[in-house]
């Protein structure tokens, strides 16, 4: 099977007509392929798909969570964290609140991740966390805070790679006890954020193509990782208009490993590593 | 006599016995009848004999009187005697001679005798004798006798025939009196042997009825007959009979209702049914015996099966809980055995440092033990029990081992069974049961059974579970795969993504580079300042090669005059920050070269510089032209001077001008148009004479207001290039307005600057509409006076 442009372009404007959902600014490739896996899965064709799509908008729900990617990971990309806490974090540690805003925060590891670095650096009780998804399934996962041991048993590795040690400093080691902030079931396979920890952050549902800022708030810090990697151009340079538009003045913006600010707004954006810092 | 056999005894012996007597009495009547029908003859005979003789005498006598034969006289003499009958109706005397007519005769003289008759008389030698004859007169046979006597005299012979019927008419009387005779006697007979034969009979059919009932297997009562002849002794045989067989019946019945002793003997040793009946009861107290015991070997084996059975099911249910199994098992077992308490002890080996007995489940079960769950193979008797599989069954209980306790206080069982759960000799735990009452065998046979049950089902429940805990595990490792797989996939298409938006943006990349490098020089310094990568736009700017290029040191590029300022700028630049400026820089070929350049430095993750880059612009010809527009500058800064001076004079006459205006404005209508005709002013006399607003009509273009330009664009067109061209013109037209006709005159005056250029221009009109009307009332008149001349001539 293969998904044309004109499938594609059906696919769209029909979730368009449905849902609030507007794909038309994603990444086709992308989109394509994720089109593709759905069709696979439920084993329908694209007129199948879009006849259910127009009669069950909870269908159309369902695969608009499909289609999204989720994919995170407990302090992944531990330089990225590394860069967090010795230069970006740092230059809030003045301020009277740090507003924080995980736009896109998939299963919510990213959201904890950041608390508890915050938590190490003390700012935790500062922090006002926002985290926001499109999709509604990974928001309750983020709020339950319970993942997979097993399978991610490389968390704990970034966790003594982004808590325990320091990359600048290689004899400091900090032996932080995992639980102090997890509850290890290796019987049950589930590793449990700590509740202190999960019922801080305010879980929302958002869709950065539509939604805009939802938070009556400005951020310090805006983390928005492997995200824009789904968008095209066009999109990208509008949600980097939102970011730019709700950073504070030298307020952070954290891209993916892979993503960069290219086009008009560059320049309004100073870089310090991975972190754009709002000129 | 197929018929007569069908019939019963009596009528057999009436249709016998009567027929014989009756012939046997009809035979000697006939006997009787025949000697006397004889003596009768005889006595006839005789009678007529003598009567012949004595009418022979007769005869005689008057032969003797009349002599010489028959004559007339003999038959007058003997007629009367000859008219009379002697003993009968019809024994007439009568002659007949030789030729057999009769001579004399009562009443047949002059007929003939029978000619056999007289045949046979003259046959007869004696000439006298007795004959019995048949005659036929008048057609009717008669028999009759003749006795007859030959008379010499007359020589014809003297007879008396008498008709036989008449002789033997009293006979025959004594006929009908004989035949009654035999009649009553028959009668007499059959009445006698009916009277005789009906008792017997009677007795007869009692003693068929009695057979026959005997025959159908009923018991017929008793026959009652007292007499002891041959049928008294019959009845008394078949009243034995009946009484024998009511008794063998009655004992038969007691069999049947299970009585088997009831008193009953046999007549005798020759009594066969009897003695059968005797031995009939011996087997079958016999048999019942076997059966009693039967039946509770019976009753044993149900209620093994039954329970069984009953284990059977409670294995059955449950069998994935295991607690709950035993829990049933050993409650349920304690019930059927009428035990007091139980325990059941699951083999553990999941950990085979500590191979145990666990008590899973317990009955009444309060002993010490009951709280140490846990029992080592080989400790105490359970554990022995587990260890030998075998069976243990105790009859003497330490006190201090078990005890039953209920409500009202507590007891040392009397038994105690261990039976080992074991199958194919794999141990899969014990059934402890202890008891008031002692443990039969079979109800250990039936403990050791169900504990086989038990362990099959312990097996499998543990299979079962095990099973399910694999399926559970490999359901759930599938869905883990599953949940991993899509995590997978999603990874993928992350990195997927995240690649195809980096090949775009070093597309992008690629764009801008090849732009940069086609539009900027660029190239990138090192921390001490020497140049890498140079593009080629700078090579060619440095009119150098790239060898000559790469690693020159920047700073020896620039300008003698700002090698100073570098180093500054160099070493701000090495603290990360941006320069941006203008350098001037000297090439290979002393040429001064001015450079809009930015130097960037690039930093890692870490915040340190990694690499700067040099971007930059060759702005040498506007660098010169901004500095020679710097000249010019000054320049224009004298100009601007001198223009201030004209500016004030210009002043000046503006105000000069204005109160020309002014003065103008009161009575021309004065219109201001700037060059591309549009109407920036119009005085109030202009409105006064041509009517509009103001407003109106300022910032109009004069073309779309103007009359002349609307009904004559040609004109307008020819009289506004001339305008343009800075041509001053004159004007005439005339409009009507509101039933006036109204003549303007104008003087469009364009107003033109120091360059030759229009900038504004003035018009100033006339109203001369007055003038106009009068010029028109004269020549009105002047062509009145013409009009009269011309008549005139």
């Amino acid at each position: 099977m293969i998904v044309t442009d004109q499938d594609l372009q059906y696919f769209v404007t029909t979730l368009k007509n449905v849902t609030k959902y507007d794909f038309s600014e994603y990444s086709d490739k992308s989109l394509k392929r994720r089109l593709l896996k759905v069709l696979t899965d439920l084993n329908l064709d694209l007129i199948g798909l879009l006849t259910n799509i127009k009669q069950d908008s909870c269908f159309a729900e369902n695969i608009v969570k499909e289609i999204t990617v989720n994919t995170t990971e407990l302090f992944r990309d531990p330089p990225v964290w590394h860069l967090l806490r010795s230069r970006v974090l740092p230059r809030f540690k003045n301020n009277k609140t740090i507003n924080i805003w995980h736009a896109g925060c998939s299963t919510g590891q990213e959201v904890y991740s950041m608390m508890i670095l915050l938590n190490e650096m003390d700012m935790l009780d500062k922090a006002k966390i926002f985290a926001t998804d499109l999709n509604t399934d990974v928001l309750e996962a983020s709020k339950k805070g319970v993942y997979k041991y097993r399978f991610n048993i490389g968390y704990l590795d970034n966790f003594d790679k982004v808590i325990k040690q320091n990359p600048l400093n290689f004899e400091e080691y900090n032996d932080i006890p995992y639980e102090k902030y997890f509850d290890i079931d290796k019987l049950k396979d589930t590793i449990t954020i700590k509740k202190f920890l999960t019922e801080k952050p305010i879980f929302r549902k958002h869709d950065l193509v539509n939604d805009g800022n939802l938070f009556f708030a400005k951020f310090d810090l805006i983390l928005c990782r492997n995200v824009i990697i789904y968008f095209n151009y066009s999109l990208q340079n509008k949600v980097f208009e939102l970011f730019h538009a709700n950073l504070y003045p030298k307020g952070c913006l954290l891209l993916g490993m892979h993503e960069t600010i290219l086009g008009p707004w560059a320049n309004k954006f100073e870089k310090i590593g991975q972190a754009y810092v709002k000129k | 006599m197929k018929y007569t056999r069908n019939l019963n005894l009596n009528k057999q012996i009436l249709l016998f016995t009567i027929p014989i007597v009756v012939i046997l009495y009809a035979a000697s009547g006939f006997s009787v009848f025949q000697l006397s029908k004889k003596r009768v003859l005889t006595s006839t005979q005789t009678e007529m004999e003598v009567y012949l003789n004595k009418m022979a005498e007769i005869v005689q006598l008057v032969e003797g009187q009349t002599g010489q034969g028959y004559s007339n006289s003999d038959y007058l003499i003997l007629k009367p005697f000859f008219n009379q009958t002697a003993y009968y109706k019809s024994d007439f005397p009568f002659i007949f001679d030789n030729s057999g007519q009769y001579i004399i005769h009562a009443f047949k003289e002059g007929q003939r005798i029978p000619s056999i008759l007289l045949q046979e008389i003259k046959r007869s030698r004696s000439k006298e004798g007795f004959i019995s004859y048949t005659d036929y007169k008048d057609g009717h046979k008669q028999d009759r006798l003749i006795s007859y006597k030959y008379i010499e005299p007359y020589g014809a012979y003297l007879g008396i025939s008498v008709n036989k019927s008449d002789v033997l008419e009293s006979l025959s009387q004594n006929k009908v009196v004989l035949i009654l005779v035999v009649i009553f006697a028959s009668l007499v007979f059959f009445l006698t042997i009916t009277l005789i034969l009906k008792p017997v009979i009677q007795l007869l059919k009692q003693i068929t009825q009695a057979v026959k009932q005997l025959s159908e297997g009923e018991n017929p009562d008793k026959i009652d007959f007292n007499q002891n002849n041959e049928l008294g002794q019959i009845v008394e045989s078949i009243n034995d009979l009946i009484d024998n067989i009511k008794q063998k019946a009655d004992f038969a019945n007691e069999i049947g209702k299970n009585n088997l002793d009831a008193e009953f003997s046999a007549l005798g040793e020759q009594d066969v049914l009897g003695t059968s009946l005797l031995n009939m009861r011996q087997s079958l107290k016999m048999a019942n015996e076997e059966d009693g015991k039967r039946k509770s070997e019976d009753e044993l084996r149900n209620w093994a099966t039954a329970g069984l059975a009953m284990f059977g099911d409670i294995l059955r249910q449950n069998n994935n809980n295991l607690a709950k199994l035993s829990d049933n098992v050993i409650q349920n077992l304690v019930n059927y055995l009428n035990a007091n308490q139980g325990g059941l002890f699951i083999y553990n080996d999941d950990d085979p440092e500590f191979k145990h007995l666990e008590l899973l489940s317990a009955f009444a079960f309060n002993r010490k033990k009951f709280f140490e769950k846990t029992i080592a193979l080989g400790e105490g008797l359970v554990g022995t029990c587990a260890v030998e599989k075998e069976t243990i069954h105790l009859k003497e209980i330490p006190t201090e081992y078990i005890r039953i306790t209920s409500g009202l206080g507590e007891a040392v069982p009397t038994s105690l069974l261990i039976v080992p759960l074991k199958l194919e000799e794999a141990i899969f735990g014990a059934i402890e049961i202890a008891s008031f009452h002692e443990f039969k065998d079979f109800e250990i046979d039936f403990v050791e059974k169900i504990g086989v049950s038990i362990s099959s089902t312990l097996s499998s429940v543990k299979n079962n579970i095990r099973t399910n805990m694999l399926l559970e595990q490999s359901q759930q490792q599938r869905e883990e795969m599953a949940a991993q797989e899509e995590e997978m996939r999603q990874n993928m298409e992350e990195m997927q993504a995240t690649q195809e938006e980096m090949s775009r943006k070093s597309l992008e990349m690629e764009g801008m580079t090849a732009a940069i490098n086609e539009a900027l020089i660029f190239c990138e310094l090192n921390e001490d300042g020497s140049i890498s990568n140079p593009n080629n736009n700078i090579i060619t700017l440095m009119g150098c090669t790239r060898g000559e290029l790469e690693g020159e040191n920047l700073s020896e590029f620039i300008h003698t005059d700002e090698k100073g300022m570098f180093r500054g700028t160099w070493s701000e630049v090495m603290s990360g920050i941006t320069y941006k400026g203008t350098m001037h820089w000297v090439d290979k070929n002393s040429n001064e070269l001015y450079i809009l350049a930015s130097i960037s430095p690039a930093f890692d993750e870490f915040g340190s510089i990694f690499k700067i880059y040099f971007l930059g612009q060759d702005v040498t010809e506007s660098k010169l032209l901004e500095i020679r527009a710097q000249k010019q500058a000054e320049e224009i800064e004298q100009t601007l001077l001198e223009i201030q001076v004209e500016q004030e004079l210009n002043l000046q006459r503006d105000d000069e001008m204005k109160a020309l205006l002014q003065a103008l404005d009161h009575t021309c209508l004065i219109t201001e148009l700037d060059p591309a005709g549009v109407i920036t002013y119009i005085n109030n006399k202009n409105i006064q004479v041509l009517g509009g607003i103001k407003e109106e009509i300022e910032g109009q273009l004069i073309a779309e207001v103007d009359f002349v330009a609307k009904n004559n664009p040609k004109e307008f067109k020819k009289f506004w290039d001339n305008l343009s061209k800075g041509k001053k013109q004159n004007r005439e037209f005339s409009l009507t307005l509101k039933g006036k006709e109204i003549t303007i005159s104008e003087v469009y005056t364009p107003i033109i600057n120091d360059h030759n250029q229009v900038t504004k221009i003035i018009n100033i009109g006339f109203d001369i509409s007055e003038i106009k009307r009068k010029e028109k009332e004269m020549s009105a008149l002047i062509a009145e006076l013409e009009t009269l001349r011309k008549k005139k001539q």
